[in-house]
């Protein structure tokens, strides 16, 4: 029995009001479990980023309810004053720019959030150098991002993502920027971080080819949310 | 913890050492102003001190020689001599002048005593080179600054005075600088007029007797005299103004300075001001380059103390180099200067608690920005 990371029930998102109201979502339902990787698609402006925003507790929904793990977030109305503090426990972020800080060298980025958390800086980046050890940027440990290449600064975005040990990761299509081999190898990394570790990752993506490696399909349609199975005959690449 | 300021100074450490340097310039011009007014009061007393009069004496009801222009005749020096507790009384007179030097004239206070006289108003110590006046006519002594050399010959109206002596640091209240002659050429060169005008006024029937008048007359008092109950007893008797020594210093630091202080304060205010409003500038642009990285941070769950403390330490951090480099600043160019100033630490550390307010205020301009910051526009675009 899969444990639920993400429930969302009855989710409204307005813009705006009265002439300049603009209905994004429309009281979507949805669950996504620790471990699954779901891939979030419908055509551009139809809320993708809007969605994740509002389960990341970045963007407030007009009404609704959210889970996140066991844990009720919001319901009408945030239920802590403290969003950023779900965010930076919680939650793992990815664009589809690296975001990194420019200021701050590679472990720095990586480490900053676990040490926001309290994390002794020793620990932090004991952990931090196993992430990049991971992704094979080790060496880059003390190098300006950049100084890095765009594959390996997304690299270094995903470490960050990971490096507060989050329960769900949210990715705004962060294969977007890539081509199509380190695309497929980025969707693998997620879907083996997926499993290894028990995490819920939903990732925007506007490539086909990338649907075969997820475990199910989001879609939003009509302004609501509906769960797909993953094509068959697009399955494997 | 990562200091996010140390960072993101090392960063863009040019940058910020350059923009740094920029308003220590500007503080340290602030500096100067202050030194130029500290100098003021310093020449206004240098001339009162070599002098050591207990008494000066000048026309009523002003508050001459220097604070305002003050005539009286040369012989009421004898008047003095006469008085009960009077040592000795030299008539003194203060002018500007015109010295020919390449490549401009310069400007000079001459002052003309009686070299023979009683009170020798040239301190000794400040000769440099050759000696004081010895003779009633055609010696000059001047002051290092005019450049003049000992033994040169100096033209000024019909005659040639001799450079016999030169002094260092000897400057008139206004910190022009001072040169001696004697108290004859000097009424001489005061009163007397071109051939023409002596040939008209002659015609007129007018004799010249303003030959006789000086600016002030100053006098020491025997030991054991009480000065003030001298003084009254001039003011009394002779319907004179006098002013004793430290009367004499209150109009010139006191009176005279306090019309430039105000000046000079309104000038530090403004540059202070100023300075405040760059600073917050300076902070508000750097944070408005940064609003992509705190949206970024704000996002994946930094807290505003965080970002708000790297804003305010980066101000800080600015408010105090550009302090460094104003002291740097202004001690490597207040020699340059060609009046007196006087750098004086208190008034330096006046300027660093002013600075430290002014970052503070500055920073609250980025601080603001931070908190209104949307987490949700790092991603936007
Ligand atoms: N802050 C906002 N104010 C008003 N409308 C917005 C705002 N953010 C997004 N929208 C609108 O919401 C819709 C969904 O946007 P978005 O979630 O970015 O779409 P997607 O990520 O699917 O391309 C768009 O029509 C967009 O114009
Ligand atoms: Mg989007």
């Amino acid at each position: 029995m899969a444990e639920q990371a993400i429930k969302v029930e009855n989710l409204v998102k307005h813009f705006g009001k009265d002439e300049s109201l603009v209905r994004v979502i429309e009281g979507a339902d949805f669950q996504v479990d620790k471990g699954e990787l779901v891939a979030l698609i419908a055509p551009s402006g139809a809320g993708k980023t809007t969605l994740l925003m509002m389960i990341g507790c970045v963007e407030e929904p007009t009404s609704g309810t959210i889970w996140l793990g066991d844990e009720k977030v919001y319901d009408n109305a945030w239920l802590t004053k403290e969003t950023r503090k779900i965010r930076r426990e919680k939650i793992g972020f990815i664009f589809q720019a690296h975001y990194l800080i420019p200021f701050l060298n590679v472990i720095e980025n990586v480490t900053l959030v676990p040490q926001t958390n309290g994390v002794s800086k020793a620990e932090a980046e004991k952990d931090a150098m196993a992430l990049l050890d991971y992704f094979d940027i080790a060496d880059k440990a003390h190098s300006m991002s950049s100084q890095l290449s765009g594959g390996q600064n997304q690299r270094v975005a995903i470490a960050r993502a990971l490096a507060n040990k989050p329960q769900i990761i949210l990715a705004d299509e962060p294969t977007a920027a890539l081509d199509l081999t380190r695309s497929v190898s980025v969707v693998k990394m997620l879907k083996k971080i997926a499993i290894d570790q028990d995490v819920a990752i939903i990732m925007v993506t506007h490539d086909e080819a990338m649907l075969p490696l997820c475990d199910r399909i989001l879609k939003i349609e009509d302004k609501k949310v509906v769960s797909q199975a993953v094509p068959e005959n697009t399955k494997m690449i | 913890m990562i200091n996010l300021a140390q960072k993101d100074v090392k960063h863009t450490l040019g940058k910020f050492l350059v923009t740094a340097m920029g308003v220590g310039m500007l503080l340290g011009i602030v500096l100067i102003m202050i030194g130029v007014y500290r100098g003021m009061i310093v020449d206004a007393q240098v001339l009162l001190n070599d002098i050591k009069a207990d008494l000066w004496v000048v026309q009523e009801d002003t508050l001459g020689p220097f604070a305002e222009a003050s005539r009286i005749h040369d012989d009421f020096k004898d008047t003095l001599r006469v008085i009960d507790g009077i040592k000795s009384a030299e008539a003194l007179t203060f002018q500007n002048i015109q010295l020919p030097q390449k490549p401009q004239p310069i400007r000079v206070v001459a002052m003309g005593f009686d070299p023979l006289g009683t009170i020798d108003p040239i301190n000794p110590e400040r000769i440099v080179q050759g000696h004081g006046l010895e003779r009633e006519h055609y010696e000059i002594v001047v002051t290092d600054t005019t450049g003049f050399k000992l033994g040169d010959r100096i033209p000024l109206l019909r005659h040639s005075y001799k450079v016999v002596g030169v002094t260092h640091g000897t400057v008139s209240s206004g910190g022009d600088p001072l040169v001696y002659i004697s108290l004859k050429d000097a009424q001489e060169l005061q009163f007397s007029y071109s051939n023409n005008r002596i040939r008209n006024d002659r015609a007129r029937g007018f004799k010249n007797s303003e030959v006789l008048m000086v600016n002030t007359v100053v006098a020491k008092v025997k030991p054991g005299y009480d000065v003030n109950a001298v003084a009254k007893e001039i003011k009394r008797f002779k319907y004179k103004s006098v002013y004793t020594a430290a009367e004499q210093k209150w109009i010139l630091t006191k009176n005279l300075v306090k019309k430039a202080s105000k000046q000079i304060g309104m000038f530090t205010g403004i540059l202070i001001i100023v300075s405040t409003i760059i600073i917050a500038l300076i902070i508000y642009t750097m944070t408005l380059e940064k609003m992509k990285e705190i949206a970024i941070m704000k996002l994946i769950g930094i807290p505003n103390s965080m970002i708000i403390k790297m804003i305010a330490q980066e101000t800080l951090l600015l408010g105090f180099l550009a302090f460094i480099f104003a002291n740097i600043f202004s001690h490597l160019i207040y020699g340059k200067f060609p009046k007196r100033v006087v750098l004086e630490i208190p008034d330096a550390w006046m300027l660093f608690i002013v600075v430290i307010i002014a970052s503070i205020l500055a920073s609250l301009v980025g601080i603001k920005k931070v908190i209104n910051a949307d987490p949700s526009s790092a991603i936007g675009g």
